[in-house]
């Protein structure tokens, strides 16, 4: 069942026929002012229609316009890659060879430092007597002094009145 | 990029193992030495001619001969060991390790009769040289090498 509204339009637009027309202009209350109105509707239409449709585009060319936009907009781009290309020159690959042959440097030259570095620190390491004793009952007369001589890197334990042993006992 | 990173890697690697060398182990050279002055010495033995300037200089002798020797290679830095001649033994107790060098214990014997006991920190670039007693005109010395 359509509305009055929907009827109306149909009235407008003359698409209402036969035993529906009939019945519609003679549920209108004045068709006089009704014909009126669908003579301005008839020519807004047609006022419409000259006016706006100038301006649309068919599908035709909707098509070669985006066409030669696409082909305008692609002939600027190629300069525009080409000045990025010249300008950023670190690239991902670049920057990757930079870094590892900058730690590659590093650490040929740290292996140099601490190879040097190493037995100069070893260096300072002496010898170190911690305790001497010798038996008294032996050499009652015994003494024990310890000395380094750094010049030669040696350490020296010195004892003094050890019991005296005869040349027999060098023997191997 | 792949080739890239194994190379790197190899290079790394390689850099690493020269850095880090690798902890060989290390003997020591014990040696009971008969320092004396004669008309003609013999030439110094191979394992004292490292300190043959401070042997001589300090002791004031011109030949040194090897009665006893002993060389030790030390894994744990726990290990002990005897260098002895006729009469002498130097019996050394290594009781530990430490980035200076070995804890040791020396005991010199004559024959059975302990003559003189000390406890020393052996540099691995540190000879120590103990004077014994006097035997006959010459002198007993016990030497420490770490090789």
């Amino acid at each position: 069942m359509k509305t009055f509204e929907e009827k109306w339009t149909a009235w407008l637009d003359g698409q209402l026929s036969g035993k529906e027309l009939a019945e519609f202009e003679a549920s209108l209350p004045d068709k006089a002012a009704a014909e009126a109105e669908k003579r301005d509707v008839k020519k807004l239409g047609v006022l419409l229609k000259r006016e706006l449709g100038a301006g649309v585009l068919c599908n035709e060319d909707f098509f070669s316009h985006q066409l030669r936009e696409r082909v305008a907009r692609e002939s600027i781009e190629p300069p525009r890659k080409q000045a990025t290309e010249v300008s950023t020159w670190w690239t991902i690959r670049r920057l990757f060879l930079t870094g590892t042959v900058s730690l590659a440097f590093f650490l040929v030259f740290a292996v140099f430092v601490m190879r040097e570095k190493n037995p100069a620190e070893q260096s300072q390491y002496l010898t170190q007597i911690l305790n001497a004793r010798v038996d008294p009952a032996i050499s009652p007369n015994a003494t024990i002094s310890m000395f380094e001589a750094k010049e030669d890197r040696v350490t020296v334990l010195w004892t003094e009145g050890l019991q005296s042993l005869p040349a027999d006992y060098a023997a191997k | 990029m792949c080739r890239l990173l194994l190379a790197f890697t190899t290079f790394f690697a390689l850099v690493m193992s020269a850095a880090i060398p690798a902890r060989a182990d290390e003997t020591v050279w014990s040696g009971l030495v008969i320092a004396q002055n004669v008309q003609q010495p013999e030439p110094i033995p191979v394992e004292l001619t490292r300190i043959e300037r401070p042997l001589k200089e300090l002791f004031g002798y011109n030949q040194f001969q090897v009665i006893g020797q002993s060389h030790k290679t030390l894994k744990t830095g726990q290990e002990d060991w005897l260098a002895t001649s006729k009469f002498f033994g130097l019996h050394v107790d290594a009781r530990g390790e430490s980035e200076a060098g070995y804890i040791l214990n020396l005991k010199l014997y004559k024959e059975k009769e302990l003559l003189l006991e000390t406890d020393a920190k052996l540099s691995k670039r540190s000879p120590l040289i103990i004077k014994g007693p006097q035997v006959g005109g010459g002198q007993l010395l016990l030497v420490l090498i770490v090789r």
